[in-house]
Formats: structure tokens, sequence, C-alpha cells
């Protein structure tokens, strides 16, 4: 077989393999949905458990491997000996851009000057260096760039519900309306189509999050600057990238040319996605290259093959010099990064934010932001879809990470899913029994709303679906005398402040829809006992959330 | 208490309430006193002496077979190619030990004699307080109705319509088109306490048929009960009491606040039926104020020993 058709057979494979494994992320991104009680399959957060960036990244900022899965060593090992092969064939981010650019090449003449290498690909390595002291430091923010994370926020947070709102008025307005010719119904046609959809791609009812337009905004970002170079985000700015880039600076196989079969024609550099320098013999980039085989498939003069390489030999690759300058810059600005996001009074705990509620096995906060990669699969799964990313909560150091919302959503009693999908254990996988005990927050009566307090009306609602089994909310019997005289007696609402685990079901269904007069604080929550106002005996302050 | 006739029954509340009547009571009225004098209400319990070792899977079938058996058959109700919906209840997320959902074999029975009845197609659902899903499977509900072959179908926010109950508090509310369309509607609660009402029965049960802010409902829910009840038009009702939920309803989850009864009534009443199970919660006829209304708005009779219930006792 020739080199070209080896080539050509081997991009082949390669394309087959980038969208299997793109489908693989959407399997298991829709195999996360809320299901039928059982819990989610362990398989999940597979993506998450390979990614050796969030391997490093919560190593380095917690300090231990305790819940860290070390699947990312074998990623690291490939790259050691194929090179970046990981973006080229693997990474369904990649693949997306991947499509995207082929979109571009399309429509516009691809030219050398845009497809040589630029020194701007080293702010990849900035931004991997600058990430990798925030995470010494204690903060994870690598999830907000992390390639995986960045998917599956933007996919599940926002692509997916909008999918989700078609289908719905889609297959909605066509049952309501009943279009049909004679014994035709439409609604036969859109039923089954909407049932498969519930049933094994979105959930039973829909689930939308606040906040979204920002994640959404980066993720459309990050794909349209794939229009101003090929592969834009992989090239210049993943840190994953980045980080496998460091691991590929001398790989087994190398891409080899042949000085003599070259006439300068270019076709490698125009194929060649990652800018890699396929064109100048002996100054292949091998931490740039993707390992994808355009080049050598684009040679027609077959000057180019990849071939095995002793890992002692220096030749047939060129480096990119990161420089010791630049790199301080980076971890200073790491540091002064962090720094910044930490002047709050919530990050030094001098305040706690009432509407920070974190689910059921969260660490105590610090400890939570060291672990939490914002991938959203703990909201993706929720089954009330209360789960939210959070904006300001909990400040820009905890940017996307998951909070209850209980206006939109509560934590089911019988539930623990969050916790048996975080692939970072910041969300403990407790059993289900101890999760029904942890405390997550406090409901707090307003007064000037509740029926009973405020109209001296019946409601009992926040009590009936209180899921404590002795209940949390029990009632004080009031004698109220209405305008015509009548003496009603009332049952009126009240917390039991040790028994209340701040589940916030009582405040999704209050009667109130547009503020609940119930609602949940993060008072009493387990996780930190300064903020615990109720003095119980025993063991005061709640135990501590060290796992 | 008064004794009378069911004859005697329906005859004076067709004289007196004439007037809170509406029409399609006095003619359901006029047409079950023209029809073969089957019988409107059975009970079929389990020997009491015998509860405490029973098999509650063999009772629940044992016993909603034989209340529908003494009721005339599931083809009293059910006519070839139909579509039934039964509803349960199935509010919660709960297993079927704590009694808080309705008994998932009573429901996968009833199930089964619809479709020996021949209907076509036999759908079961409820709105759910928590996440539909879970319940259906925690019910256990889900199983035993999918092995019977009927249909589990999950409600959809966007398909509740509004309609016209013309009731005496609420004109119109939204109700899941579905179940409106369905060629009978089995009514199957279960028994259980409930922290407003005291109890929660039957025609509490069809607040699983409607949308909107359904928590609103509990500033009225005698006038909002009884108003979806007679939009209804309850034709068969089948109460769950072989466990029954006595504190900390409509939810519970504490094991200790569930009692074995053994116990199954059926009845085209569903006042009456209602008016039975408050009284296997020690509760007269007028102690539960929305049994009571019901019953003054001539929906059904409070009375329920006056149908003369056909009583079944099972081991």
């Amino acid at each position: 077989m020739s080199v070209l058709s080896r080539a050509r057979l081997i991009i082949w494979i390669r394309r087959s393999v980038q969208v299997a494994v793109l489908g693989l992320f959407v399997y298991l991104l829709t195999a996360n949905r809320p299901a039928d009680g059982a819990a989610p399959t362990a398989a999940v957060d597979f993506f998450f458990d390979l990614d050796p960036l969030v391997m490093i990244g919560a190593w380095l900022s917690t300090h231990t491997l305790e819940g860290i899965s070390l699947l990312g060593l074998l990623v690291l090992g490939v790259t050691l000996v194929f090179g970046r092969v990981f973006c080229g064939w693997f990474c369904p981010f990649g693949t997306l851009d991947n499509a995207v650019s082929s979109l571009r090449n399309q429509y516009r003449r691809v030219v050398k000057r845009t497809e040589e290498f630029s020194r701007w690909q080293r702010a990849k390595y900035f931004v991997l260096i600058a990430l990798l002291v925030m995470a010494a430091l204690g903060a994870q923010w690598i999830g907000v760039l992390d390639p995986f994370s960045l998917l599956y926020r933007s996919l599940s947070l926002t692509v997916l519900p909008a999918m989700d709102i078609a289908m719905r008025t889609v297959a909605n307005d066509v049952y309501l309306a009943d279009p049909h010719l004679g014994a035709l119904h439409l609604r036969d046609l859109t039923e089954p189509v909407y049932t498969w959809w519930q049933e094994r791609v979105a959930a039973t009812e829909l689930r939308v999050f606040s906040g979204t337009s920002a994640i959404f905004l980066v993720f459309t970002v990050a794909l349209l600057l794939n229009l101003v170079r090929n592969r834009f985000w992989c090239r210049y700015l993943c840190p994953l990238g980045g980080l496998l880039g460091l691991f590929a600076f001398r790989p087994l196989l190398r891409l080899t040319s042949d000085p003599e079969a070259c006439d300068s024609c270019y076709q490698c550099t125009l194929a060649c996605p990652a800018a890699a320098q396929p064109e100048k013999p002996g100054e292949w980039l091998a931490t740039e290259c993707f390992g994808c085989w355009n080049c050598v498939g684009s040679c027609g003069n077959q000057g180019l093959d990849f071939k095995w390489v002793s890992p002692l030999t220096r030749t047939s690759s060129g480096s990119v010099d990161i420089g010791k300058r630049r790199a301080l810059a980076s971890v200073v600005g790491g540091v002064a990064t962090l720094s910044m996001m930490r002047i709050t009074p919530a990050a030094n705990a001098k305040t706690f934010e009432p509407d920070l509620i974190r689910p059921p096995g969260a660490r105590a906060e610090a400890d939570f932001l060291q672990r939490c990669v914002k991938c959203g699969l703990c909201m993706q799964t929720c089954p009330s879809g209360g789960l939210q990313p959070t904006w300001a909560e909990a400040g820009l150091e905890g940017l996307w990470s998951p909070m209850l919302v209980p206006a939109i959503g509560w934590c089911e009693f019988e539930c623990h899913a969050c916790g048996q999908v975080c692939p970072t254990e910041a969300i403990a996988p407790l059993p289900l029994d101890e999760k029904k005990t942890v405390k997550i927050g406090l409901a707090v009566f307003d007064t000037t709303r509740c029926l009973p307090f405020a109209y001296g009306r019946e409601c009992i609602v926040c009590e009936e679906h209180c899921p404590v089994p002795d209940k949390a909310i029990t009632f004080e019997l009031r004698e109220v005398t209405t305008r015509e005289g009548d003496v009603l007696t009332l049952k009126v609402p009240r917390v039991d402040p040790e028994r209340c685990t701040g589940c916030g079901i009582c405040e999704t269904k209050c009667v109130f829809k547009d503020l609940a007069a119930v609602r949940v604080v993060s008072a009493n929550e387990d996780r930190h006992p300064d903020n615990q106002p109720i003095l119980v005996g025993g063991g005061q302050g709640g135990e501590s959330y060290g796992y | 208490m008064f004794e009378s006739t069911r004859r005697d029954f329906l005859k004076t509340s067709a004289l007196v309430g004439g007037g809170l009547m509406t029409a399609d009571f006095a003619a359901l009225a006029e047409a079950a006193l023209a029809a073969d004098p089957l019988p409107a209400m059975s009970i079929a319990r389990w020997d009491e002496s015998l509860l405490a070792d029973a098999d509650l899977v063999a009772a629940a079938v044992g016993l909603t077979e034989a209340a529908v058996a003494s009721l005339g058959g599931m083809d009293r109700f059910v006519g070839e190619g139909d579509t039934v919906w039964i509803k349960p209840n199935i509010g919660w997320n709960r297993r079927p030990e704590l009694a808080a959902n309705t008994n998932p074999d009573v429901v996968g029975t009833l199930v089964r004699l619809c479709k020996a009845a021949g209907a076509k197609t036999v759908k079961v659902g409820d709105h759910p307080c928590q996440p539909a899903r879970q319940a259906y499977r925690n019910s256990g509900i889900a199983k035993t109705v999918e092995a019977a072959g009927g249909k589990m179908v999950y409600l959809d926010k966007k398909r509740f319509v509004d309609m016209p109950l013309g009731g005496e508090f609420l004109d119109e509310w939204p109700v899941y088109k579905e179940v409106t369309e369905a060629d009978l509607v089995i009514n199957v609660p279960v028994l259980k306490h409930h922290s407003l009402t005291k109890c929660s029965i039957a025609m509490k049960n069809y607040m699983g048929v409607i949308g909107g802010n359904r928590s609103a409902w509990h500033q009225n829910m005698d006038a909002c009960v009884t108003d979806i009840t007679r939009f209804m038009k309850p034709r068969l009702t089948v109460l769950d009491a072989v466990r029954v939920l006595t504190d900390h309803g409509p939810q519970g989850g504490n094991p200790d606040d569930v009692d074995v009864r053994g116990i199954v009534a059926a009845g085209t009443d569903i006042v009456a039926v209602d008016a039975f199970g408050a009284s296997l919660m020690g509760h007269g006829p007028d102690d539960i104020s929305y049994i009571a209304a019901a019953a003054a708005q001539g929906l059904g009779t409070h009375d329920f020993a006056s149908l003369k219930p056909v009583e079944r006792i099972l081991s």
C-alpha cells in the first residue's frame, strides 16, 4: 500500500473514531437524564474520569487523589507515545471544532498565511500554567475552560433544553390542535417521536436553567472562532491541549519528511489544522500536531510519513519556546486572578450567601471549590431541575458550580443522583439513608405572605409536601376572626429547625409563584458550623464535613 | 344516621336536591333507577384474624377481583374497544409499604380486568407532587401496570386545558385533556390521612387530573373537590384500603403510620365510597366536610350503608 492510500485509510478511520466518540459523549450525556429512579450508570462521567487535566487539577488543589480517577494517566501515556492524538482523534469538542473548521474551508480559500505556525499558539500554555497555579492555590477554575466541562455544560444546560423546547412545542401544539385528514391524524406521527425523545433523550419534564446565556455565549464564541482560524480553540486556547502538548514534546511516532520530495507546494500546510509546520523538514512541531495524518494524505510526492523514532532522537522535530519570562508572567497572572476573585467578604467566610444552597453531600465551600469542575453532570441528572449553575452567588471562583434554587425545583428526598455522578466527589456519593439526614439549608416563613399568617386563609401545602417522615413543618392552631365575624381555627405552620433539611420542596410548591411565602436559605447547612443559628445539644456545629 | 334504601335515596335526592343538581346527575339517577338493579357498592375484606400473616400481594389481587365481581364484573363498565384511564394515587415517590400511593397490585389487577373486559387501551397516570418517573417506579405501579398490558402515561404540563367545570365555586380549571377523552375513568384512591381534610380518598384523588396552581385549592378544598367531582362524572370508584396511612398524610414516610386493613371497596357512588373510607378511619359521615358538602350537593350519599353494599370476606 502506498503512503498516500495508507494515509487516506487512516484519515477515514480517524474520522469514524471522531464521530463515534462524539456520539458516545452525547449518548452518555443523555444517559445521565433523570430516569426511573434507578441510579444513573457509573459510566456517565467516563469522559471526566479520562481527563488528565481534571485529574492533575484536582490533585493539585486538594493535595490528594482521594475520589479522583487515575484513568487520565492512560491519556498521558498515549500522548507520550503518539503525541496529541487525543486532540485529533478523540476529543469530542475538538471534533466539533473540526466540523466548524471544515465548514469554513468549504466556503473560504485556505491561504498559507493563516495556516502557518503563529507564536500566539503559545497562549494555551500560558492559560494552562495560570490555571494550574490557581489549582495549586485551591481554586479549581480548570472546569471553566476544560473542553469536556465546556462541552458537557453547554450541551446539557443550553443546547439540550433548546431542543427540548422545540420538540415539546411542536408535539404539544400538534397534539392539542389535532390536525387530521379523515382518520389520518398528524399526532399519530409526532407522538411516538415525542415519547422516544422524553424517554431516551431528554426527560419527562422540561428542565431549563438560569443564567445560561453566558454559558451559551462562551460555547458559541469558541465554535465561531474556528471561522477565523482552523481549530482556533485547540490551537490557541485549550488548556488540555496545552497539557498534552507538554507531554508530546518527543513522541515515538513522529512526522518525517523527505526534503528531496518537497517542491514547496504547501499543500501539507494548508491541510494541517494544527499549524504544526509539516512543511519545514526537521522543524515539525510535535507539541502542536494532532496526529490527524492530513498532511501525509495531502503530499502528492509522498514525501511525508509518520514513523517510529527512538525517544532519544532529537531529529525531525522543532520546539515551541514558551520562554521563562512568559511562563513566570503566567504564574503571576494565575496568582493575581485568583486573588482578585477572592477579594469578597463571602470568599473569606465573613458572610454567607443565603441563596447558595449546595446539594447534599457537597463538601465545605473551600473544599467544594477545589473539586468542582463545573461540568454540569449534577444539574443534568437532577430530577426536579432545581440544581442550577451559579452566576454571582459563589463568586467568580465558583462560577457555574451547582446550587439548589428551590423556586425552580427541590432536592428530592429519595434521590442522590448528583452525588453519584459527580466526577470529582465535590458532592460526596453518600448512601441514600445518610443523604436524607443531611441539612443543606433551612426553611423560613415570610409571615407577610404566608396565607394563614397574613391573610387568615387555610393552606398547609408546605406541610403536606415536607418529605421528612415526622414532618419538619408542624402546625400551631390559631383562631382568627373573618371580616364577616366568623371565627376560624387555622393551622399556622412552623418549621422545626432540628428536622428541616432545607430540601426546598415547600418553597417550590408554595402557592405564591413570584416569591414564595416559605423560602429556603443556606442557614443551618451541615457543612458550615459558623452558618448554624440553631443551638442543638450534643455535636453542636454539625458533623465535620471531611468525608 | 338515617336508614334508607338506595332507591329511596335516589328518589329523595332527586326531589329534595333537584335545584342543586345538574341535569346530568338527574339523568344518571334516572338511568340508574331504570337499569337492572345491580349493586351500587361492594366491600371485600380479608379475614381479619388472618391478616397478620397474609400475603398482601395475593390479598390485594383477590380483594380487587372480588370487589369488582360483586358489582357485576368489569363488563358492566367497560365496553369492547374502550379506552380506559385508571387514576390511582401516585402522588409521591414512596415505596408501596408506606401507603402514600395506591397499592400497585390493586391497580395492576384493574388493568388486567379492563383488558379482559375488552378495553383496547388501558392508560394509567397521575400528576405526582414529586418526579413522575421516580414516583411511578418506586410506587411499584409502573411494574404491575406494564405486566398487565397497561400503559403508564406521564402527564405533560402543556396538555392541561381549561375546561368548563360549571361548579358552584369554580367556573373553569385546567384538566388533563387525555383523561377527559377516555371512555371510562376509574378512580382508584388509597385511603390515607390528610393534614387539611383529615382524610384523602376518592374525590380528593381527582386533584391528580388537574393542572394550574393546584396549591391554591387548599384555601377552599371542599368547594374545589366537589366541583371537580361533579365535572368528572364518576362511574366507578375502587378504594384501596389494603394498607392505610393513618398519620402524617398525605405523604407519610414512616412505616409506623401504616395500618394493614386488607379491604378493597368498589362502588358507583363516589361519595358513598368516600364515606365508607372515612368510616374505616373512625370518621362519621359529617366529620369530613368535603364529603358532607358533596352529599348536600347531591353528588351521592354519605350514608353508604343505604346502598346495601355486597360484602365478601376472603381468606
